[in-house]
């Protein structure tokens, strides 16, 4: 479904990856691993279209992506929930998960959708008039998650969803990834935290240094000792 | 200066030809726009100071030429004190008076410290025009007639061209020796990046009110001239907006920031729009004005950077061409092969405490950043802070730099004389031996490398030779001494990483902060990078280092600190630190250890 | 007593006037984030439209200024698009002599196709006819004014709180990168706010000429007395713009009455300093742009 063939992309001239290479297929969890610099998150702004690349090409069910504005390829059906949340600070829950709906397909539907994400996230309902700064962390983060949900992507990417929350938030967020994975949505994790993506990815790749250093499936990963090489120098 | 050297001639025939054609044509006509050529030029010299070299907008200096013109006159009118001595006066309350208004103002960002320049100026034209006991109101004062150098009234034009020309002569040599000295230097750094200017020792503040005042000076006796000169003034057309916009105008059409910039300007726009008023004014008022509007509109939508900014460095070469140019810099010669030595040998005894934090605690709204944070580094070690992806290592290290006040606990510096130090701000920190380097590298983008790495030798000496030179040897010490004279924005990540170092390194730091310096760098700059830290280590500075590299942690650090969630998580030697499974669970997840 | 709650009165009316004008103002900084140095000279040239309009083709200022919105909408839109635009990754500096330049322009062009001459309109109907509640005189003129400035921010909160494309406009003005995960596009959310910040104005100008006469520098007049307005309002926040457009109107009132006519104006510079120093982010604004 989502194919990167040799994209290499950078900001302000310097390049952050290099010649990757990476495939996405309908109905899969596939993550990409790797230590802090090497490249995760300007691989998916790539994909986003928020960052340009220089090389290589960006195919998306059939259709180019690459050199797309990033309000075009939310259109074409991908989202990203980013890393650190970045909520309207001063606009309450709802009209956050609102404007997850943005794009022209999904505003007739938007409020029948947002009964539906609701769904998974009780806490969430609770706090629709709050602004969403005033929200925890933990709350945040599911209101970020949720927001992704409401255009109905094809394609639901993460950037370290388990971010800067204590371990007992983390196993929520994860559950409720869980839950989006059953729900058959297409997912493109990047975690820091790899033990629990590895055990539900069908695939992974191993990003180090700007370049793909490894693939294989979730669990043959989680056997590699080259990841904990990759994370701890040992 | 050698009269020889084609950048002095060239520069010399250039500015006599303001004396020259005008005495040439001899027409008042032309006199008149000649001065007014020289005075505005001089204004826009003087404007550039602060507007160019410190980056404030200020669009009310108008205020400091309307008290030069006010002085001069009122103190001739009522005191029959002579405009020379009037112009002092009126120069000295002016500088006081810039003070005042900047200090407060300076911590407003671009667009709203100019209206707050704007505000003031209206203030002072309204109550100028109030105060008709003082100031005869709106209707304006004329200066009493008297002809004489003494009350600076003449009857020939020329000697006015003189004057006009004496003072822009004036402005030219003070922007000149601020540019080339550490003020100019330090002005850039502020202008650019504050925070990377107060890591290298440079207050921020200071340095912006040395240039408000020189600039408020000159503004004022050229105010105090051209009120002489016109013989009448009023509210309105000294204490004008319009005025202050010009001025402004001509320092970025010639290029804010260089020194002949604002001439290049004021001489390329100044003549047609007088001409225009003259020839046009059938047509109707306003034209002069609207070619301003447009010609300004211009040349920000093509070049931002004015005329000289653009142009300038390919006339220095076609100047240096000329006979008699040099191609290469003189000092290029004293390349030294000898390793780099710190300037003071380290006094202090190995493995002594150097740098100390004691129970921090930081807390952002419900946050809490920094729990209970205590931290050691030994003279002599290299000290490795890791843990995960928002951990909070960069805030304790943005207190242990000063750019973050810890709510509780206290820091402190152990001097090479043995004594204990509690800096507070950056600058503070950084006089205390503290260098660092940011995250996302802060390098002064149009300026050289060597420059760069100047910025941060000049805190020991205000000699821009002597800073030079200890640059050159910082540059030897990174693998930096190839690309001297290249522009910083020109360099890759791994070059602008060294930079980030060497201009720590040239503040003569005991202690070296390094913020994940081999982020996005390829493994052979990784290796070199890790090389240059131990060169640096063993020339005797202490390193405590932020990194993911996880092998050039383990290869480098005598110690490594571990930091999950804002609190030290454990510490100790490298392997046994590595293979804790607290750490082991904290990078890759409760089950790894497990799994 | 009367005269002090006719000043009041005066005041309130007044506001309702600058209130218009400030919106617009607000809007563009709180959006857009450029501090449009030409707000003033949009005015005017909204004023010389209606103007123009009113003479050559005897339409009725209020009538004229819905096309004076189209027009200077337009107007706005393009100098977002063409001038600033380009700018927007540009050092601060750059940006504030561009709007400067533009705003040089447009005063200097109306000197030349105008004159300095001062033209007002005088109309015999409604608008100058008032209103007497007890001792108390009301204009009616400004009464309507006040009436479309309210009626104005309820609409404008309206659009900003209620429609998919005003959440846009907030959401960019709060988070720009967040915004553009959405689907937003963004340069098109910065040329509409900067139409509509523009399109107030030509609102303004069909309401004010009944009052106030145009010669070109009229914008400057109001615009300075706008900015210090927003600043107290806070940036970014219509409702800090309509209070703050209230607390000017009672100062230039009272103050005009009893401190000293020609003064009014140092002293709303003083505030505006004031508040630039002590407290930047305005009585109402959160900074980083609230609505």
């Amino acid at each position: 479904m989502l194919k990167l063939h040799g994209i290499s992309a950078g900001y302000g001239g310097t390049e952050i990856i290099r010649n990757v290479s990476l495939e996405v297929n309908k109905g899969e969890v596939v993550t990409i691993v790797g230590a802090n610099g090497a490249g995760k998150t300007t691989t998916l702004r790539t994909i986003c279209g928020i960052v340009k690349p220089e090389s290589g090409s960006i195919e998306f069910e059939g259709r180019k992506l690459d050199g797309l504005r990033s309000d075009e390829i939310v259109t074409a059906g991908i989202t990203m929930v980013p890393e650190g949340r970045q909520l309207f600070p001063h606009i309450s829950v709802r009209d956050n998960l609102l404007m997850g709906a943005y794009k022209r397909s999904a505003r007739s539907m938007a409020n029948q959708r947002m009964d539906e994400v609701l769904q998974i996230f009780p806490r969430v309902r609770e706090r629709l008039a709050q602004m969403a700064g005033s929200l925890s962390g933990g709350e945040q983060q599911m209101v970020a998650i949720a927001r992704g949900l409401m255009a109905n992507p094809t394609l639901l990417m993460f950037d370290e969803p388990s971010l800067g929350l204590s371990p007992l938030l983390m196993s929520q967020v994860f559950d409720v990834i869980d839950q989006i994975v059953e729900l058959g949505t297409t997912v493109l994790i990047v975690e820091q935290n790899i033990v629990h993506t590895l055990k539900i990815a069908d695939r992974g790749y191993v990003l180090e240094n700007g370049e793909i250093t490894m693939t294989g499936t979730g669990q043959e990963l989680l056997d590699n000792p080259h990841i904990r090489k990759a994370y701890l120098g040992i | 200066m050698n009269i020889f050297n084609p950048r002095v001639y060239v520069t010399l025939m250039a500015l006599s030809l303001l004396l020259l054609i005008p005495m040439g044509v001899g027409s008042p006509f032309i006199y008149h726009i000649f001065i007014l050529l020289c005075t505005f030029a001089a204004l826009a010299t003087a404007w550039n100071i602060v507007g160019g070299f410190a980056g404030q907008l200020s669009l009310g200096h108008a205020v400091f030429y309307g008290i030069g013109s006010y002085a001069a006159i009122l103190l001739l009118m009522r005191f029959q004190i002579s405009p020379w001595i009037g112009m002092m006066v009126g120069a000295v309350l002016s500088t006081v008076v810039s003070v005042i208004v900047s200090y407060p103002c300076f911590r407003l960002r671009g667009p709203f410290f100019a209206l707050a320049t704007i505000a003031v100026l209206e203030v002072v034209r309204l109550v100028a025009i109030h105060q008709t006991g003082l100031t005869g109101g709106a209707a304006g004062l004329a200066a009493p007639l008297n002809i004489g150098w003494q009350w600076m009234m003449f009857r020939e034009k020329w000697i006015y061209l003189l004057i006009a020309f004496g003072f822009l002569l004036l402005t030219l040599l003070v922007s000149w020796r601020i540019k080339n000295s550490r003020l100019g230097y330090y002005l850039v750094a502020v202008r650019e990046r504050e925070d990377a200017a107060r890591a290298v020792g440079i207050n921020p503040v200071k340095v912006k009110l040395i240039a408000v005042m020189v600039s408020a000076f000159f503004t004022s006796l050229v105010g105090s001239f051209q009120a002489m000169y016109l013989t009448f003034i009023d509210p309105g057309s000294v204490f004008s907006l319009e005025l202050s916009i010009q001025v402004a105008m001509f320092a970025l059409i010639g290029g804010l920031g260089t020194v002949f910039g604002p001439l290049v300007g004021t001489v390329l726009v100044l003549p047609i729009a007088e001409l225009a008023r003259g020839w046009l004014s059938n047509v109707g008022n306003g034209f002069h004005g609207l070619v301003y509007g447009v010609v300004l509109v211009a040349v920000v939508l093509t070049i931002p950077k004015g005329l000289v900014g653009r142009f300038g460095v390919s006339f220095s070469r076609w100047v240096d061409s000329l006979p008699g140019g040099k191609r290469t810099d003189d000092s290029a010669d004293i390349v030294s092969h000898h390793a780099w030595v710190p300037a003071t040998k380290p006094a202090g005894i190995k493995g002594e405490v150097i740098l100390s934090a004691i129970n921090l605690n930081l807390h952002f709204g419900g946050l809490h950043a920094t729990n209970n944070v205590s931290i050691a580094l030994n003279e002599g070690e290299i000290l490795g802070l890791i843990g995960p992806n928002g951990a909070g290592k960069t805030t304790v290290f943005n207190q242990l730099s000063g750019f973050l006040q810890p709510h509780s606990g206290e820091i402190k510096v152990r001097q090479s004389n043995g004594q204990w130090v509690m800096p507070r701000t950056p600058e503070e920190f950084a006089r205390a031996g503290i260098g660092r380097t940011f995250q996302i590298a802060q390098p002064f983008a149009d300026l050289s490398v060597l420059e760069n790495i100047m910025l941060g030798a000049f805190m020991h000496t205000s000699s821009s030779a002597e800073a030079s030179v200890l640059a050159r040897k910082v540059a030897q010490l990174t693998d930096l001494s190839g690309m001297l004279d290249t522009r910083a924005r020109n360099l890759t990540v791994g070059g602008m990483k060294r930079l980030e170092m060497a201009r720590a390194l040239a503040t003569q730091p005991r202690v070296l902060l390094l913020d994940e310096v081999l982020a996005g760098l390829n493994p052979a700059d990784v290796s070199k990078a890790v090389a240059t830290i131990r060169r640096v280590r063993d020339s005797g500075v202490s390193v405590l280092m932020i990194e993911h590299i996880m092998q050039a942690v383990m290869q480098l650090s005598d110690r490594i600190v571990v930091i999950n969630s804002g609190s030290v998580l454990c510490e100790g030697a490298p392997n046994e630190v590595m293979t804790d499974s607290r750490v082991i669970e904290a990078y890759l997840g409760k089950d790894y250890v497990h799994a | 007593m009367e005269i002090f709650i006719q000043l009041v009165v005066n005041g309130l009316l007044l506001g309702g006037i600058l209130a218009i004008i400030s919106i617009g103002l607000t809007l563009i900084f709180g959006i857009v984030r450029v501090v449009n140095f030409a707000h003033g000279e949009f005015l005017m040239i909204g004023m010389y439209a209606v103007y123009l309009m009113h003479q050559h083709l005897g339409l009725h200022p209020y009538v004229a200024s819905v096309f004076a919105v189209i027009f200077l909408f337009v107007a706005g839109a393009l100098m977002q698009r063409f001038v600033i635009q380009p700018l927007l990754t540009a050092d601060p500096h750059i940006q504030i002599f561009a709007t400067v330049g533009v705003s040089t322009a447009l005063l200097n062009l109306a000197l030349l196709l105008f004159g300095a001459d001062v033209f007002s309109v005088r109309l015999n109907d409604f608008t100058s006819s008032t209103i007497k509640l007890g001792s108390i005189t009301i204009v009616s003129a400004q009464l309507i004014t006040f009436c479309v400035a309210l009626a104005l921010i309820v609409g404008l909160h309206w659009f900003l709180h209620n429609t998919f494309l005003g959440r846009a406009v907030r959401a960019t003005a709060q988070h720009r990168y967040a915004a553009q995960l959405m689907g937003v596009n963004v340069e098109r959310i910065y040329i509409l706010a900067f139409g509509l910040g523009c399109a107030c104005l030509g609102l303004a100008s069909g309401l004010l000429l009944p009052q106030y006469p145009v010669f070109p520098t009229i914008g400057s007049f109001f615009v300075l007395t706008a900015f210090v307005i927003v600043v107290l309002g806070g940036l970014g926040s219509l409702s800090g713009a309509f209070l703050g457009s209230l607390i000017i109107g009672l100062v230039d009132s009272l103050s005009g009455y009893y401190i000293a006519p020609d003064l009014k104006e140092v002293i709303y510079f003083l505030i505006f300093i004031g508040i630039l120093v002590f407290r930047p982010t305005g009585l109402l604004g959160l900074g980083r742009g609230s609505e």
